[in-house]
């Protein structure tokens, strides 16, 4: 599309942002892989619609508030971009777009204290535990609630974990072929620690020696997707200094596909900025954890006794935002016993995009009813994904249709059937 | 008072147009192979397209052919032979006398239709004069266009009642290398029927699918021969009958027959009945205890009702009604041509206003009279 | 235009506030289709969910004389689905029941919002399929797909929407309801419903269409074959098409093409080829087989320099998603580029495309050719540089030159796309004015308001159409702007 969009005026990312819009020819093949095209079937709630919008306000034909319901609406998994026949990078708009829409919004003074109340609760795990404590004990009264709260509890586990200290290195079985650290990310290792557990005993098994960080933060993706990209560079500032003090590595590997993507958005945050080299270093290690093991080559699991059926659900972060579709399909496919199913509309968003189920829940749970039947209807015993929002998500979906199939993360699947030949 | 029939045969499309604009209640004739349609009743004078004939453009590898509108259809159809070519729809009544401007007026397709469409599928572009005397193109010469209003496809089964057509241009195919036939008797209709909804759900290309009750069957394909064992025996199997073999001059011979009617009465009636599966047995029936001739063709989406006695007309107009039936009679004694059903006539009426508003050529009614 | 906004109020007698989308952030995206060069805001959006809600808005809109349009995905590529200016849109994307599927007369009945792969979709437990196979069919729908009577890359085969058509329920323009057609293949009368198809959205809604399923072809073979040169390519199609085969697609792309489509989805086409042709035999297998040999042979004789045969579905769906993305994938070569549709007689494509390469070499624009070459069906993809000053309208003349050309061959101004707003001022080229007078004497009849798609197809009246060079006209009076 042609506009009239000064690039100039927007900083070091309005280029990226024009560059987007310059390539949407509008055809509308990204309508069907959108979640929100797909549960209102609005033009404006389509990835072309919102290009659409955020270029009339780029142009100062629209304001950022009349544009903010739609834009507010999109969930930012990309799946747009992976269908997109033109090449619009899609979150080199959206990202930067937020940002500058964030510094430009009358904020409701409900939403803005949410949102504050998530970004200093979710990426610190020591007070996003006592919350969630707190939380399951006051589930009677939640009833109480205004419905914006309610949903966030609805989704929480019925005990919570006990706290895994993780060492700050986890030694490699047998010969050492790589070593590599860890990002632990914030609310899975709350949520399930065991996470964390079984990716290091996978990489152990593979001769991966695994360094943690005990110093590292958030990755700053929270912050980033509400548009609060200072607070956002402050987590990441900490992160490459981190990283870089963690002696020689040949990845850093995430196992929370929204992690990855964040970790992997620091070249697009400090773009033209002093940090913009060490930022592209980070970058060219960042690998999810699936990604790795199978450039690695995998050690063959032993599987199981009896055949197993596991339908894989893709995290959009995952095979949107990073690309990783085939690699843990391929890790699975090699487990001995193990039957891969493929769900309908894999590409499809499962509502939980990060906080999204938080500040959307009707949206995030008529996309999550959606997943979840596509996913029961594979007929799997179990599903395998690789984040923990979309495990959240995906379980509690799951569990509202009555459905008893568990859902875990593909490097417990992996655990699992190395166990067994043990 | 009843006035004399005039026959006009024009020999210019010029001609042919001065005719339309000074004279009303015209009922175009080609070449009167389907008298129910062409032969006038008191006070319609009928224009004869026999003289305004003859081929305007046939380039074989184009796979197109553009005639006037009183060629036959045998001469087309040698034109297109010469180079291996064939008219998909199989237009019937060929050897009888038929043009091209007739069987595209009539809207009729044989037994061929079967494996690519009727004639309403090859039908690009069309001339023809409306009822303010306008010598109007709709469509094109080449085979896919979507530009304008689709008038080749109106054209199709319009009856002469919404213009004169003069010209035609139409869409043709490679003729199958060989053919080969398959005759199977299931017994009965039920039997039949089921054979033919099974091969319909199939992907197995039929140059034909015919079916004579009660239960017999002739299945054709077409194709290069050194495929036809292997393909015959699948069809055998499928069916669960050896049936029996037509080839060569016979094969040809059974399908010149079909087309031609050669079953039927020349002096009864011949109804033509766009027809589905579902309503075959119920609608058999019934032409069973009238005691009338049927032939269902190309999957039996398509009925074809003989009888020597145009009394019984009506009584088949009704039956039509009843089950939300159309027929067209192209033999038989009726005054308006269209039986049964008759569906859109909301819209057909506005087009008919804007093409012909006053009445050059014959108009549309709701029903049909009693047969005279 | 106050008096408008105070009577679009009135709609919300018909739909609840959340259906009735009227606020500048609502109507902007609403101001384009799959054709961004032209752009025009109406009044209203309405999100039609039932059909009622369809008759009930056209009639109100024939009482208060306002025009309308009915708009499905949005993906026309003429421009047809561009919005009247400040008439009302009438969404049709929810309204997508599938009303019936009826596996022995294998028909479906569905709703104007049903997504064209939607119905194959459904079909597929019965083995069936809707064969009318638009390059958006993941998205594009059977309303839109109706009134342009679209075409894909089966037509030679199979045809186009038109031919796969069997009934239709519509509201005219002035509300009258009407129903023709049915489940037979056959009919008895004028063929109202062939004439309903492609009438680009003049005849009012329709809101209930009969669509005729094939069984799914038991086998394919699908070939891609590489040339050195577009010559060598199109000698091949016109020796596969006069040897008797009748394939059921017959494509081919060209250099620019094939670069854009292997850097969009990396279909596995050769890069260094000067041309590619795809051909798909489908059907019965022995049928198939024996055909296959042929045009193996065939192939080899036409001196294709690589040849990949699908092995299997995905292979097969490999090499069409290459030539499906190929028009937005040019998006990857130029931000900005016109597609053109014309059709030229079979035997002539290769003259044509010399013509246009020679016509791309004067105006220094590039041109990127993806075809329907059994079918004659051209797509030129005009690239160019949106902020060049004049660069569109140069490419604006080159298209029209490549119009001209297509009809001075004796072909057409569109296969598939349809006439919409771009090629209005050609119709004339193509047809004499008393041809036209008919079409617009038809059209009274049955839109006496003018007010269904206003200003779409044919030339004249209220909206004129794409000029070559300058201004459009509308543009100067402020109506609509282009991108």
């Amino acid at each position: 599309m042609l506009h009239k969009i000064q690039a100039e005026k927007f900083g070091s990312r309005g280029e990226g942002m024009a560059h987007a819009v310059e390539a949407c020819v509008h055809c509308g093949f990204c309508l069907p892989t959108c979640p929100t095209y797909l549960t209102m079937g609005e033009e404006m709630d389509s990835p072309r619609g919102r290009i659409f919008l955020m270029k009339e306000v780029l142009e100062g034909n629209l304001s950022v508030d009349q544009a903010a319901p739609y834009v507010d609406r999109c969930l930012g998994c990309l799946a747009c971009e992976t269908s997109c026949p033109s090449g619009v990078r899609y979150g080199h708009l959206i990202s930067p777009y937020r940002a500058y829409a964030q510094k430009n919004r009358k904020n409701n003074l409900f939403q803005k204290t949410f949102r504050w109340l998530l970004m200093e609760s979710l990426p610190h795990p020591g007070r996003f535990r006592f919350l969630l404590q707190m939380a399951v004990f006051s589930r009677p009264l939640q009833g109480l609630l205004p419905r914006m709260l309610r949903s966030p509890l609805s989704l929480l586990p019925k005990t919570i974990p006990k706290e895994d200290d993780l060492p700050e290195i986890f030694p490699a079985k047998g010969d050492q072929r790589a070593r590599v650290a860890l990002l632990t990310g914030c609310a899975q290792q709350v949520l399930a620690p065991e996470i964390n557990r079984a990716t290091l005993r996978v990489l152990s098994e593979n001769g991966v020696e695994v360094v943690i960080p005990k110093s590292q933060g958030c990755c700053g993706a929270l912050a980033m997707h509400l548009g609060e990209v200072e607070r956002a560079k402050i987590s990441a500032r900490k992160n490459l200094e981190v990283f870089e003090n963690a002696g020689p590595l040949d990845a850093i590997v995430t196992n929370a596909a929204g992690c990855g993507s964040g970790l992997s958005e620091y070249r697009d945050l400090f773009h033209g900025e002093p940090e913009e080299e060490r930022a592209k270093n980070l970058f060219a290690l960042v690998q999810d954890v699936s990604l790795f093991l199978h450039n690695l080559g995998l050690k063959k699991p032993s599987g199981w006794p009896e055949p197993r059926k596991i339908a894989y659900h893709d995290a959009c972060h995952l095979s949107h935002a990073q690309g990783v579709r085939e690699a843990p399909r391929e890790l699975l496919r090699s487990i001995p016993n193990l039957i891969l199913m493929e769900p309908l509309e894999w590409e499809v968003c499962c509502g939980s995009a990060g906080t999204y189920n938080l500040e959307h829940p009707e949206t995030a749970d008529l996309l999550g009813q959606r997943k979840a039947k596509n996913l029961a209807d594979t007929g799997a015993d179990a599903v395998a994904t690789g984040n923990i929002g979309c495990l959240v998500q995906v379980r509690n979906q799951l569990e509202k249709t009555g459905s008893n199939i568990h859902v875990f993360h593909t490097m417990q699947i992996l655990e699992e059937a190395y166990r067994n030949g043990a | 008072m009843v006035a004399e029939s005039t026959v006009f045969l024009p020999a210019e499309v010029d001609e042919a147009a001065r005719i339309v604009r000074e004279n009303r209640n015209l009922r175009p004739r080609g070449g009167g192979t389907k008298p129910a349609l062409s032969s006038p009743l008191a006070e319609e004078h009928v224009v004869d397209m026999s003289k305004i004939s003859g081929i305007l453009e046939y380039s074989p590898q184009e796979f197109t052919i553009s005639a006037l509108a009183g060629t036959t259809i045998r001469e087309i159809e040698d034109a297109l032979a010469e180079n291996g070519q064939y008219l998909p729809f199989d237009p019937p009544l060929a050897t009888a006398g038929a043009t091209l401007g007739g069987t595209l007026a009539a809207g009729l397709s044989g037994p061929g239709r079967r494996r690519f469409g009727g004639i309403r599928d090859f039908v690009l572009g069309v001339r023809f004069i409306d009822g303010w005397g306008n010598v109007v193109l709709g469509g094109g010469k080449v085979v896919k266009n979507a530009a304008g209003f689709d008038f080749p496809k109106l054209m199709a089964g319009s009856l002469g009642r919404l213009g004169l057509l003069t010209e035609a241009t139409f869409k043709v195919f490679p003729r199958p290398h060989s053919t080969i036939t398959l005759e199977v008797d299931c017994g009965s209709l039920a039997q039949a029927l089921t054979g033919i909804n099974y091969l319909n759900s199939l992907s197995i290309d039929l140059e034909a699918l015919d079916l004579i009750p009660p239960g017999r069957l002739y299945i054709r394909i077409g194709g290069f021969a050194d495929s036809f064992p292997k393909r015959i025996k699948r069809l055998q199997e499928l069916l669960e009958h050896e049936g029996r073999l037509l080839e060569n001059e016979v094969e040809s011979q059974f399908w010149e027959q079909t087309k031609e009617f050669s079953w039927s009465s020349p002096e009864g009636f011949l109804v033509k009945i766009p027809m589905t599966l579902a309503k075959v047995e119920k609608f058999d029936e019934a032409m069973e205890n009238y005691g009338l001739a049927r032939c269902y063709s190309s999957g039996a989406c398509l009925c074809w009702v003989a009888g020597k006695d145009s009394r019984h007309l009506p009584d088949i107009d009704s039956f039509l009604h009843s089950l939300d039936l159309t027929g067209l009679v192209l033999r038989g004694n009726v005054d308006y041509p269209i039986l049964g059903a008759q569906k859109g006539l909301g819209f057909l009426r506005r087009i008919k206003e804007a093409l012909d508003p006053e009445d050059r050529f014959l108009s549309f009614k709701e029903t049909i009279s009693e047969s005279s | 235009m106050k008096d408008r906004a105070a009577l679009i109020k009135d709609l919300g007698r018909i739909f609840p506030p959340d259906r009735l989308l009227d606020s500048s952030a609502q109507l902007a995206p609403y101001e384009s289709d799959g054709l961004t060069c032209f752009r025009s805001r109406p009044s209203a959006v309405v999100l039609a969910e039932t059909q009622e809600e369809v008759i009930q808005t056209v009639r109100w809109c024939y009482q208060h004389s306002v025009p309308f349009m009915a708009r499905g995905s949005g993906t026309s590529l003429s421009g047809g689905s561009v919005p009247v200016a400040d008439g009302v849109v009438i969404a049709l994307n929810r309204l997508s029941r599938i009303v019936q599927l009826d596996p022995v007369e294998r028909t479906v009945t569905v709703e104007p919002g049903v997504v064209n792969l939607k119905v194959s979709e459904v079909a597929a437990p019965y083995n069936l399929y809707y064969a009318p196979d638009p390059s958006s069919q993941q998205i594009c729908t059977i309303g839109g797909n109706l009134a342009f009577n679209s075409g894909g890359a089966h037509c030679l085969k199979y045809g186009m929407t038109s031919n796969h058509v069997l009934g239709i329920k519509a509201v005219l323009p002035d509300g009258e309801v009407v129903h023709f057609g049915g489940p037979s293949l056959e009919s008895a009368g004028p063929d109202l419903t062939g004439f309903y198809c492609g009438n680009e959205g003049l005849f009012g809604v329709a809101l209930e269409v009969v669509l005729r399923l094939l069984p799914k072809p038991e086998f394919f073979r699908t070939v891609m074959a590489a040339y050195d040169s577009m010559e060598a390519a199109g000698n091949a199609v016109t020796r596969i098409v006069s040897s008797g085969l009748l394939p059921g697609a017959l494509e081919i792309m060209d250099r620019l093409a094939i670069k854009a489509a292997e850097a969009a989805v990396q279909a596995g086409y050769p890069k260094d080829a000067a041309a590619i042709l795809i051909v798909e035999l489908d059907g019965e297998k022995d049928a198939v087989e024996s055909d296959y040999i042929r045009l193996s042979a065939l192939i080899n004789e036409t001196g294709a320099n690589t040849v990949i045969v699908a092995r299997d579905t995905v292979e097969r769906m490999k090499i069409w998603k290459g030539r499906k993305s190929a028009f937005s994938a040019v998006g990857r070569l130029s931000a900005d580029f016109i597609v053109q549709d014309g059709v030229v007689p079979r035997a002539r494509l290769g003259e044509a495309l010399a013509e246009i390469e020679r016509l791309s070499n004067i105006y220094n624009l590039r041109v990127a050719n993806v075809f329907h070459a059994g079918d004659g069906n051209l797509h030129p993809l005009i690239l160019y540089d949106g902020r060049e000053e004049g660069a569109l309208e140069r490419a604006e003349e080159l298209a029209g030159k490549i119009i001209k050309l297509c009809i001075s061959m004796g072909g057409s101004i569109t296969g598939e796309h349809g006439v919409g707003l771009e090629k209005k001022a050609y119709l004339p080229e193509m047809f004499s004015p008393v041809d036209i007078e008919t079409m617009e004497r038809v059209r009274a009849q049955i839109d006496p308001k003018f007010i269904s798609n206003t200003g779409k197809m044919l030339p004249g009246g209220e909206a004129p159409a794409l000029v070559i060079r300058g201004l459009h006209p509308l543009e100067k009076e402020g109506i609509l702007s282009r991108e």
